[in-house]
């Protein structure tokens, strides 16, 4: 079947939105030369094939989500959403014709049509009289109908619900006769969000009957609303003896979630008193792992003689990603019947999709339609076959493109011409389209152009026109993406050369972080400013972002490092050649008043492939669905990107002093609870006293003992040697001290004041008291006294005390030229 | 639902607020004019509601406290809380204030926060009732300020409301500790449910709730009298009728009984009749949920078929069994296009188990031809499930010594259709039918566990208890027809088989000891006779474990009539040859 060329011919063209239709909702059916279809909209229009012409149009108070047909009674039936389920008589239908309306026979058209279309529809539209509405239910999702049972799947605030009901016939009491079953299908949950809300679930479930073979329901009742009827033994194994012996239909539920569930109809029908216990009646056949989107059946392996009725051999669900699940019966090395469920993977998101009669099966997708043929050439029920693949199912299945984009919903016409099979299809752009496809023949027939076929011939050339047109133009779109990626992915490699490259010197692009208090919501905060440059050619757009790691000392100390500490990340926002980026985060303290202190500030580049290649994988953005972004970077694994580090930098206690003391007026050094705060907070402030900030054996201690001490001495030599010139013009004493402070904001006061010594406050509001002196060491040389720098560190609180101690340590055993480097420029 | 005007004063203009208030008290009139069953009337109440909910979305204030609602769903005890410590609680509030409590309560309760609930009557109630937990005590004692005479229309006021609070939560506390057990306590629960104002359907509730609680506190005859008027007043009857046929079985009244269950057929086989939709807030909106496994709860028709008929099975009513069973397998099988028919309670059997009863019951009813008829039904409407054996069998290439998997019932089946043989006399036929049984049963490999996903119902019918019994009678049930053929030794092959595959069961061991007898094969009869002499001293460890009916009526079949007569004429043919 390779090279399948079907003969598209346009029947007729229907309003739709300005971005195309979304798959999920359009519906169309057919009854012999009735097209019954809605576009998502509130329209439900009734075109007849042979007078080629719209015969009715009605109009619902809603979205319609579903249509199902009562071929037996004439009766269509409608789900508005969020109103319910209405029924309409077929009969009624045809009488309330209208003529003159000029919306069909469009096919020499131009692409524009559909916007002038847009706006209007057509003139004859019937609005549906609201005692239509047999079942009014604002959370019914979806339904179907089985002889004169109306099956219903409702969203629940948990869980869905299948009810049963009497159908109502068109003429008799509109409301139906009461509800005969309910079971919830407790084991899925819905989605978050019921229907009530204004916005439409993304995915509708989808519900399919299936009876057994030797039942007595009529055929021609199940054909007509989308049921099937299955071969005994697949019955059987898939449903349970209790389903055979009562050749009860079986309902098969196919839920966005992933589940496809089954429902054994006949044992639904509890007391009203009481919902099924769900456990009994609703069995879980598989997990698809991803939105159900069609479930079929088909019939794979060729009958033996000609028997009249064919049925199903093999059921089918699929799932939007292109997950395709098979179900068939077979017979295992053992000779025992089993039931064989098999995967399969076939191109996504599936927009729709429809089996025939065959072994042939229909899917759609944004660039493609597609038929695959799961027929079973093998020997059919021999378990003897030691090479019978199991199921008589292939190992692969190979979808053969005929050459159709965007189609939207799709539905196997009854009318099948000789050996072939002739598809309804709808596309995007609200164009009702015939697909003839040649099953038999490889080749097709060569038609010998007679003055009497040159006009059909024009017109096949015209729908040919069409289909490419729209097929290059979604193409296009794929293409643009795709290069747009590719672009986007040689920036962040010149990006990520430029800064690996350089391992001396100045990096190209730099990321330098400072500290600073300021106050935030009434609480004082000490915060990290991380300025991004950007000094190289090149510019930082979009996918780019930048990762500060917040790393506090309580927690390094754990074994699980990463998972401890918070990171921020933050989209760069263009970011190009020669220009700055800044980021202010908050440190600490947190809500317990504690700062934990030091505090490692890490900061990243990190580019994500998801942001800039995920869009290229999906082909066209045509379907406005949000849903289908998310679900298609799923191919891409959550992490993936490039990451580039930058800079790291740590937070000590010597940069997160504060010296109210040194405060003058003009100073913009911010102190704990500056004169700025809420009046209010300094009311409630004076109401608990002084000394309130310290509570707990914290205040005991620095009231009643000794402020802890430490001193650190250095050699006078080696601290010249480490200054430099810096401190040229002012005693060693204060240099030391400016030296320590550097990272401060408080060092330009220092400086100006020539302190040796200082008294600051740490973050949470105990002293801290830092003197410089020189002192003379002779007994730890025997060459004599050494002249040294004494750093006595003081405080109330024994934990900030050591971490200034641990903080002034730090300074001198970092390596000289960084010490410079962050020596303020006076 | 009921409309409270203290949050729309904080509209602010009179203007506004009267002109609300007037479409409030109109469309409450029209609602209260609308109660009522006929169609026409149901639209025009629902109008009403639906004007009513359009005027609540006036209020921009309660617009917002709905989006609020989740977010503020724990903390509303914690806001009630508040509100009613105030302080500055102004008191022409109060009424409305007690009326909007009410509303919460009956939220809280239908949505099982009982704790919030006892919290706030508590507050409600002032401190003077002090720290009764009691829900009802507390309810009864909710002293509601009388409403003004100038307050807005509402559909539903607050003493109303309250007693439906009471019924509800009477009746809720009463279930709750039924179950648990706690008899007395559930019993005055139930009465104050009964003694309040009640609706009909929930009246037939409570009183066979109290029926139960009596039943199971040992007065079946108060039991009874509730049972009575329970049936009197509504026109569900399916609960209590279910609940007199349990109260008639503990009390060995089986006629009785059995009429209950009958009663219980007809009564569910009546439609319901839909109700119309409720307008205010009653007693069953704020029940629980109906759960299957409360003792009172009816089932569908043919699951109360199904208990007749067993009931009838068990009891020794064969040839009632027989008919029931049959109108059973009708209602399932034959409901016609559009009457779909339920099979029974899930705890139940399946179907084929219900088809193997159907059968034994027809042949101990002594219609072996309809038993064979039912089995030949059974085995062609699964017939594309079973393994389609002597193809597969013959296929020696292969080398497989594994069977084809079939499920117990199937054996079964063969096993019950050789009776039925048995019953005609054709006992060739018979014996082909038992061979055909055991054959299965031999093969049937226990480690084909992991079946495909619809036999879990087949693979749950028949436990490895039940299997082993079920081959146990298949070879007795063989040996029996070679005794009846004459082929004695072919007999106590089976025989032996048999006492080897169930040494515990004695049948089998004197259907041997017998044929040993016969055979003359002293020692060895000597020998078993001992042994069961030894068996039988030996405190029995009854048959506990629960076989399918079907096989308890086939094993009842081939027990031997005369155990004590046996062993006793045994004995003294043993003891005269050593006195000699």
């Amino acid at each position: 079947m390779v090279g399948l060329t079907p003969r598209v011919d346009y029947l007729a063209g229907f309003c739709c939105p300005l971005g195309g239709l979304a798959a999920g909702k359009p519906r169309m059916l057919c009854l012999g030369a009735e097209i019954f279809l809605s576009t998502g909209s509130e329209l439900v229009y009734v075109y007849d094939r042979e007078r080629g012409l719209l015969t009715a149009v009605y109009k619902f108070p809603g979205q319609v989500w579903h249509l199902e047909l009562l071929a037996l009674r004439r009766a269509l039936y409608v789900l508005c959403a969020r109103r319910g389920i209405y029924c309409l008589s077929l009969d009624q239908a045809s009488r309330s014709v209208s003529q003159d309306d000029g919306d069909d026979k469009d096919d020499g058209d131009d692409g524009d049509s559909e916007d002038s279309q847009d706006g209007e529809p057509p003139s004859s539209v019937i609005p549906v009289d609201p005692d239509a509405c047999v079942l009014p239910d604002a959370t019914l999702c979806t339904f179907t109908v089985l002889d004169d049972v109306l099956i219903t799947l409702a969203q629940g605030p948990t869980q869905w619900k299948m009810q049963l009901f009497k159908c109502p016939c068109p003429g008799e009491d509109p409301r139906p006769r009461g509800q005969i079953g309910e079971v919830e299908l407790s084991t899925c949950i819905p989605p978050a969000g019921s229907p009530r809300e204004p916005t439409a679930p993304h995915f509708l479930p989808v519900l399919c009957c299936v009876s057994p073979q030797g039942s007595r329901v009529l055929h021609s009742h199940l054909r007509g609303s989308g049921g099937f009827t299955l071969e005994e033994t697949l019955f059987g194994l898939l449903f349970g003896a209790d389903a055979s012996l009562l050749e009860s239909p079986v309902i098969l539920c196919g839920l966005p979630d992933g589940h496809l569930c089954c429902v054994v109809l006949k044992t639904l029908v509890t007391s009203r008193l009481a919902p099924g216990d769900p456990k009994a009646l609703v069995k879980i056949l598989h997990h698809l792992e991803e939105p159900v989107v069609f479930i079929g059946a088909l019939r794979t392996e060729l009958l033996a003689e000609d028997v009249e009725e064919s049925h199903s051999d093999c059921l089918v669900a699929l799932g939007h990603h292109g997950r395709t699940l098979v179900m068939k019966a077979s017979w295992d090395e053992a000779g025992n019947l089993v039931p064989v469920l098999r995967e399969y993977c076939l191109p996504g998101p599936v927009l729709c999709a429809a089996c025939g009669r065959g072994s042939c099966m229909y899917h759609s997708t944004p660039s493609d339609l597609c038929v695959v043929d799961l027929a079973w050439r093998g020997t059919p029920w021999d378990p003897t076959q030691p090479d019978g693949s199991p199921g008589g199912l292939p190992s692969l299945l190979c979808p053969t493109t005929l050459n159709v984009c965007s189609v939207v919903t799709l539905s196997v016409s009854p009318r099948a011409p000789e050996g072939g099979a002739e598809l309804l299809a709808l596309s995007a752009k609200g164009r009702l389209m015939t697909c003839r496809l040649d099953l038999n023949s490889e080749t097709p027939c060569p038609t010998r152009v007679t003055a009497a076929n040159t006009g059909q011939k024009i017109k096949e050339f015209l729908s040919g026109i069409f289909t490419v047109s729209e097929r290059v133009s979604s193409l296009k779109k794929a293409v643009d993406q795709r290069n747009k990626a590719l672009t986007c992915l040689n920036e962040a490699m010149n990006v990520s050369c430029a800064l690996l490259s350089t391992e001396e010197g100045p990096r190209p692009i730099s990321c330098t972080t400072t500290t600073s208090w300021s106050r935030l919501q009434l609480q004082d905060m000490l915060t990290a400013t991380c300025l991004l440059e950007n000094s190289s050619d090149f510019s930082l757009d979009q996918g780019w972002a930048l990762c500060v790691q917040v790393l506090t000392s309580s927690r390094a100390s754990e074994l699980d490092l990463a998972s401890s500490a918070v990171t921020y990340t933050i989209p760069v926002d263009r970011l190009g050649p020669g220009s700055r980026w800044e980021v202010t985060l908050p440190l600490g303290p947190g809500e317990d008043g504690v700062l934990d202190l030091p505090v490692t500030v890490s900061c990243t580049l990190f580019y994500s492939l998801r942001e800039v290649v995920g869009g290229a994988l999906i082909p066209s953005d045509s379907f406005n669905d949000p849903s289908l972004d998310e679900h298609s970077l799923d191919v891409l694994p959550e992490q993936e990107g490039i990451c580039l580090p930058l800079s790291k930098h740590t937070v000590d206690m010597l940069q997160c002093l504060r010296f109210p003391s040194l405060a003058t007026p003009h100073m913009q050094a911010p102190g704990p609870l500056s004169p700025a705060s809420d009046p209010v907070d300094t009311f409630l402030g004076a109401c608990l006293g002084p000394g309130s900030e310290l509570a707990g054996p914290a205040s005991l201690q620095a009231k009643y003992l000794p402020p802890s001490v430490a001193a650190i001495k250095m050699s006078v030599e080696l601290l010249r040697a480490t200054l430099g010139d810096s401190h040229s013009g002012v005693s060693l004493c204060c240099a030391t001290l400016q030296w320590l402070l550097a990272e401060n904001a408080a060092v330009d006061i220092l400086r100006a004041r020539a302190l040796s010594s200082v008294q600051g406050v740490a973050p949470d509001g105990t002293d801290v008291h830092l003197i410089v002196r020189e002192v003379v060491v002779t007994d730890l040389c025997l060459a004599g006294p050494i002249q040294a720098m004494e750093i006595q560190v003081e405080s109330s609180s024994l934990a900030n005390m050591c971490r200034a101690h641990h903080a002034v340590i730090g300074r001198m055993q970092a390596p000289p030229h960084t010490l410079r480097i962050r020596e303020p420029a006076s | 639902m009921s409309h409270e005007t203290p949050l729309g004063s904080s509209a602010p203009h009179a203007s506004c607020l009267d002109l609300w208030r007037e479409r409030n008290d109109q469309l409450v009139r029209q609602a209260k004019v609308a109660q009522g069953l006929s169609l026409r009337r149901q639209q025009l109440a629902q109008d009403a509601l639906e004007g009513l909910r359009e005027l609540l979305h006036c209020l921009q204030v309660l617009e917002t406290q709905e989006q609020l609602e989740p977010r503020l769903e724990r903390g509303l005890s914690g806001l009630w809380d508040s509100v009613l410590h105030s302080s500055s609680l102004l008191p022409e509030l109060l009424p409305a204030l007690h009326h909007l409590a009410a509303l919460q309560a009956a939220l809280w309760l239908s949505t099982d926060h009982l704790g919030d609930l006892t919290l706030l009557l508590q507050t409600l109630n002032g401190s003077q009732s002090g720290t009764s937990e009691d829900l009802l005590l507390l309810l009864k004692t909710w002293n509601l300020p009388a409403e003004e005479s100038d307050a807005p229309l509402t559909l539903q006021d607050a003493r109303d409301l309250r007693d439906v609070l009471l019924t509800a939560s009477a009746y809720r506390q009463g279930l709750q500790e039924l179950i648990t057990g706690r008899l007395s306590r559930a019993l005055s629960s139930l009465q104050e449910a009964a003694s309040g104002l009640c609706p009909q359907p929930v009246l037939v509730q409570v009183y066979t709730a109290l029926g139960t609680c009596l039943r199971k506190m040992g007065s079946p005859q108060k039991a009874l009298l509730y049972l009575v008027s329970a049936l009197k007043g509504g026109s569900t009857w399916g609960p209590p009728l279910l609940e007199a046929s349990r109260l008639y079985r503990q009390l060995g009244n089986t006629a009785a009984e059995l009429e209950s269950l009958e009663l219980l057929v007809e009564a569910l086989s009546i439609p319901h009749s839909s109700e119309a939709p409720q307008l205010l807030i009653e007693v069953e909106l704020l029940l629980p949920p109906p759960d299957p496994a409360l003792p009172f709860h009816s089932g569908t028709q043919s699951q109360a078929k199904y208990l007749l008929a067993s009931r009838c099975l068990q009891t020794g009513r064969a040839e009632d069994a027989a008919e029931h069973y049959l109108d059973l397998l009708a209602l399932l099988l034959d409901g016609s296009e559009p009457k779909f028919s339920p099979p029974p309670c899930p705890p139940g059997p399946c179907m084929p188990e219900m088809f193997l009863e159907a059968a034994a019951a027809l042949i101990q009813a002594g219609r072996a031809q309809d038993a064979l008829t039912v089995c030949e039904e059974l085995l062609s409407r699964m017939s594309s499930l079973l393994p389609k054996m002597p193809q597969l069998w013959g296929d020696a290439r292969k080398g497989t010594k594994e069977s084809p998997h079939c499920p117990p019932w199937v054996s079964a089946t063969y096993l019950l259709q050789g009776h039925a043989w048995v019953q005609l006399g054709a006992q060739k036929e018979a014996i082909s039918e038992f061979s055909r049984c055991l054959e299965l049963l031999f093969r049937a490999t226990h480690k084909d566990k992991e079946q495909g996903p619809a036999s879990n119902c087949d693979q749950g019918c028949t436990s490895d208890v039940a299997l082993q019994q079920l081959r146990a009678a298949a070879l007795i049930s063989r040996g029996l027809g070679w005794v009846a053929s004459g082929q004695d030794t072919k007999a106590l092959q089976d025989f032996l088989l048999s006492v080897q595959m169930c040494p515990g069961n004695q049948d089998a061991s004197f259907h041997l000891l017998q044929t040993l007898r016969r055979l003359d094969r002293r020692d060895e009869a000597t020998a078993l006779w001992w042994r069961l002499e030894a068996q039988t001293k030996l405190p029995q460890e009854n048959a506990t474990w629960s076989l399918p009916l079907y096989l308890e009526t086939c094993l009842s079949w081939i027990r031997p009539h005369d155990h004590e007569t046996l062993l006793e004429e045994f004995q003294t043919s043993l003891l005269e040859p050593r006195d000699l």
